[in-house]
């Protein structure tokens, strides 16, 4: 499915579902226009549309509101609040979670584009209490300092790690361009996906 | 005294967080991660003008769209935000926010600034709170507007205050502050050349990734305020001031943050809509700031002017040195506008002048170091030109003229010689700079550059409660919060060591001010010194205890505090610092690149090494970014800012990011605990000065404008 020699191709991906994916029903009220009551109707029962997930192996069916974004979906109302909202605009990475293994941000993909996918979040990664290497990798590294970016940067990390499982500091850094840390600890990130490649022993 | 430094058996030695686990987890919660039963979302409104008059507004649509349950203006919402504007900018004064005549509420009239907060909405759902907003109708009679400090100082320049443009100091007198060392037209008659330049530098966003937020939940008379802050007790005390409430009717709570940086040693205006909302509505509000909001309705490191004038010796010895200097302050004094660095030099003839000035801009307030990096960046430019002009390596210049103790002025210790040598030998100085700036042949040029520092250490009180139960169990209680430095674990370390158990023996109870003593809160590098101290005489009145009775047994415990107020017996208590860089400069784009970077410090014992190596690596990539990047650009023409996020700001991402040595050279002075100095704000001071000394060694350009943009060094080298 990847071409796992290229790290490059871990960027984040395009926050625009394909066509198909798109909701029909998304209604966005026009204020200050004529229809003023559809409008104010229009906020007061906005569309929603039922989809299936399944959010770190646990399946959900949701009534979800159209104009809901995927991470105010995990916050809100799975109640997996460790994705953060740092810009709410696709700049910063803090809410990236990994759709069908992919990381995305979440701010910015509508939580109905999200239907019949796979979604993992930072909540999802230690298995039966045990930290996943690379959060192991995290803390020996001391790559949290605020720790506010650390679930956006673990979750594209891990998509890394999982086609390329012993990057060098060059393919981290090319893989996690798209999230941003303002402590700025971006010398111990580094340090950690590099070694937790080496942790694994190359294994995914 | 300033022998390597006895090793400790958990200080010193590279530990994990002690909430390391819940940071990589999600487990971690902060502020908006909470959620109360019946919470309410909160949105604000904001100016889109720079200066206006509100002469209307109407909120009855938005009042009736159903969900919304409360709409607050300044007509209805009249509540003085006490740290948001003082005179003279000095915080932590009761007696001058007191006698502060201009005072800034939490929704003003006229606005002054565009993103200058206008209304606020509380709705069941935070789309619903948006969507009221869109409903308000606001009438603004707009005013005129000025945006560069020397143009509002104008005969004919817009009022921004009554006042006048100037801001008043802590006296409510509008005049610049000065300061005047020795005889600085003397110093200028014994030079034998004087050399003169002025400097700009731009407005820094703390830009910390947590979008501001505050949750405020009423039980009666008592208000409870999750909400990020570095001073849960600072922000208590301003809650309860503003409120007219006593400090025990107020308890606020912040385990985890997402930065700060500075500026968060207060209440913030988020706190009081929040909380005022919360009163109207009998509901616990939740107020989210978007990342606009928050980087129009924060606060950044102020813009300053800066025109340098410095007497020099043909032997190299500075005789005189004299600055004018302005700072944009944007409408309100939320701090004090300072421009430091040449206190750096022993010169005995020093004058100062610094005019702070209101401008339509968003509000200037504290980032990390707050009168220090584009101060120094001023001050080592010109020096560093002084010593190329005269012929001396900028390294022999400094040492020549750098500040050193006296008998007047002695220090606890004094390691800056040390801190430059061992910079002078890692960073290998003669090999990477040029003798003749930019002396590359073709249009990649290379080039290194250097700067120094001291930084206040000084010790302080705090306070501290230690427990001890009888299966010898220790619980430390400080009221620190965590911005991301460590704190948490700072103090567990420090109690450890001083009780003699291991850290898996201490836990540390902070966060909360209905659960800790007070503490000074963290800014100003303070936590570990002060607060750290606090713990170590609490432990050691714990150890008098256990000493007269034994450990506790059954259900006893041993209870022991302490508020220390320690001294460093008249002598200057200062970290120290020198950093080198060597940067490529591509001259046909204009762009920079660091290729080394290494940065030494002396700052005392260090109790982890590992967090004490990532507070300079980060600070330095920030420093870095006020010198390339960081700007918060406004079009003169209609008032608007144009930079209100992380790209436009171009902040720094991985792929800028280059590897940053540091070196510690250990010290104990026999002060603060267990010797520890300063860290967190000292790492940011350096990189402006010495990235711009890089960039002219390289090209033989000097830039003097940050941040040093493509557009500028083009402009510069064309």
């Amino acid at each position: 499915m990847h071409d796992t020699s290229d790290a490059s191709s871990f960027r984040h991906q395009g926050t625009h579902p394909p066509a198909d994916q798109r909701s029909p029903s998304a209604t966005v009220p026009a204020l200050g226009s004529a229809s003023a009551d559809a409008a104010t109707a229009a906020m007061i029962a906005p569309a929603r549309t039922a989809i299936r997930l399944t959010v770190n192996g646990v399946r959900h069916r949701i009534d979800v509101e159209d104009r809901w974004t995927l991470v105010e979906l995990l916050r809100d109302h799975l109640d997996l609040t460790g994705t953060k909202i740092g810009c709410d605009r696709s700049e910063c990475g803090a809410c990236t979670v990994l759709l069908n293994g992919q990381p995305v941000y979440a701010c910015s993909h509508l939580a109905v584009w999200a239907d019949g996918a796979d979604v993992q979040t930072v909540e999802g990664l230690a298995r039966d209490g045990q930290l996943s290497p690379l959060q192991q990798a995290f803390i020996d590294h001391n790559a949290p300092q605020c720790g506010f970016c650390t679930p956006g940067q673990l979750m594209t990390a891990t998509a890394l790690l999982n086609t390329v499982p012993r990057p060098d500091a060059e393919q981290v850094k090319q893989a996690l361009v798209g999230n941003l840390c303002r402590c700025s600890n971006y010398n111990a990130i580094v340090e950690a996906v590099v070694a937790a490649g080496a942790y694994q022993g190359g294994a995914a | 005294m300033s022998a390597a430094v006895q090793p400790l058996t958990t200080i010193g030695h590279v530990t994990p967080r002690v909430d390391a686990i819940a940071r990589v987890t999600g487990q971690a919660k902060y502020t908006n991660d909470l959620k109360l039963p019946g919470m309410l979302y909160a949105r604000v409104l904001r100016s889109p003008h720079p200066h206006a008059r509100i002469r209307r507004i109407d909120t009855s649509a938005a009042t009736r769209l159903p969900g919304v349950r409360a709409v607050i203006t300044h007509e209805t919402a009249h509540v003085v935000w006490g740290a948001g504007a003082v005179a003279g900018g000095r915080q932590y004064s009761d007696a001058i926010k007191e006698r502060t005549r201009q005072r800034r509420y939490i929704f003003n009239n006229p606005v002054r600034c565009v993103g200058d907060a206008v209304a606020a909405v509380a709705a069941t759902d935070r789309h619903l709170a948006e969507q009221a907003l869109a409903l308000i109708r606001v009438d603004y009679e707009l005013l005129p507007f000025v945006l560069e400090p020397e143009a509002a100082l104008a005969v004919d320049a817009p009022l921004i205050w009554p006042e006048g443009n100037l801001c008043p100091d802590v006296d409510n007198n509008c005049a610049p502050v000065v300061s005047d060392h020795g005889d600085i037209a003397a110093g200028f008659a014994a030079a034998d050349q004087v050399f003169a330049q002025r400097y700009d530098t731009g407005f820094v966003h703390n830009a910390q990734l947590e979008p501001r937020c505050a949750l405020a939940h009423w039980q009666g008379e008592t208000l409870t305020l999750y909400t990020p802050s570095q001073g849960i007790a600072n922000c208590r005390h301003d809650m309860a001031r503003d409120l007219g409430l006593e400090d025990h009717q107020v308890r606020v709570v912040c385990h985890y943050m997402g930065g700060g940086f500075g500026n968060k040693n207060q209440n913030q205006d988020a706190d009081l809509i929040a909380a005022t909302l919360a009163r109207h509505t009998n509901a616990p509000v939740m107020l989210e700031y978007t990342r606009r909001d928050d980087w129009l309705g924060m606060h950044g490191r102020w813009p300053t002017v800066q025109q340098y004038t410095v007497g020099v010796t043909n032997e190299g010895t500075v005789t005189a040195i004299q600055l004018i200097g302005y700072s944009g302050m944007g409408p309100y004094r939320k701090n004090a506008g300072g421009i430091s660095g040449l206190e750096l030099y022993a010169c005995p003839n020093r004058y100062r002048s610094i005019t702070p000035v209101y401008t339509n801009r968003t509000t200037s307030g504290n980032f990390r170091a707050p009168s220090e990096p584009h101060g120094v960046y001023g001050i080592q430019s010109i020096m560093d030109d002084i010593a190329s002009k005269l012929g001396m390596d900028p390294v022999a210049f400094t040492v020549k003229n750098m500040l050193r103790p006296t008998e007047e002025q002695p220090f606890t210790n004094y390691s800056l010689d040390a801190c430059i040598q061992l910079g002078v030998d890692t960073f290998d100085w003669q090999a990477r700079r040029k003798v003749i700036p930019g002396s590359d042949a073709g249009p990649i040029k290379r080039g290194a550059g250097f700067s120094f520092m001291m930084f206040r250490a000084g010790v302080g009180t705090s306070s501290a409660i230690v427990h001890v139960d009888a299966r010898q169990r220790y619980t430390v209680f400080v009221g620190v919060t965590d911005v991301g430095p460590g704190a948490k674990t700072t103090m567990g370390m420090i109690a450890a060591e001083a009780l003699g158990v291991p850290l898996s023996h201490v836990d540390v109870v902070s966060g909360d001010t209905d659960r800790c003593p007070y503490s000074v809160g963290e800014s100003g590098s303070r936590t570990t010194i002060m607060t750290g101290m606090a713990v170590v005489e609490a432990v050691q009145n714990l150890q008098h205890q256990i000493a007269a009775h034994g450990m506790p047994t059954g259900n006893d415990v041993f209870v022991a505090s302490a508020t220390p107020a320690p001294t460093t017996d008249g002598k200057a208590r200062q970290c120290f610092g020198a950093h080198f860089v060597e940067v490529e400069v591509d001259t046909r784009l204009g762009t920079t690149r660091i290729t080394k970077y290494v940065a030494i410090h002396e700052s005392g014992r260090i109790i982890n090494p590992q967090t004490a190596r990532d507070q300079i690596r980060g600070a330095v990539l920030q420093g870095i970014g006020q010198a390339l990047h960081e700007d918060l650009l406004y079009d003169p023409a209609s008032g608007q800012a144009l930079t209100t996020g992380y790209y436009r700001a171009r902040h720094l991402t991985h792929l800028d990011v280059p590897t940053i040595e540091v070196h510690f050279l250990e010290v104990d002075d026999g002060y603060g605990p267990f010797g520890a100095k300063t860290i967190g704000e000292s790492g940011i001071i350096l990189a402006p000065a010495a990235v711009a000394n890089a960039v002219c060694n390289a090209t033989g350009i000097r830039m003097t404008s940050l941040p040093m943009t493509r557009d500028k060094l083009l402009g510069a080298m064309a």
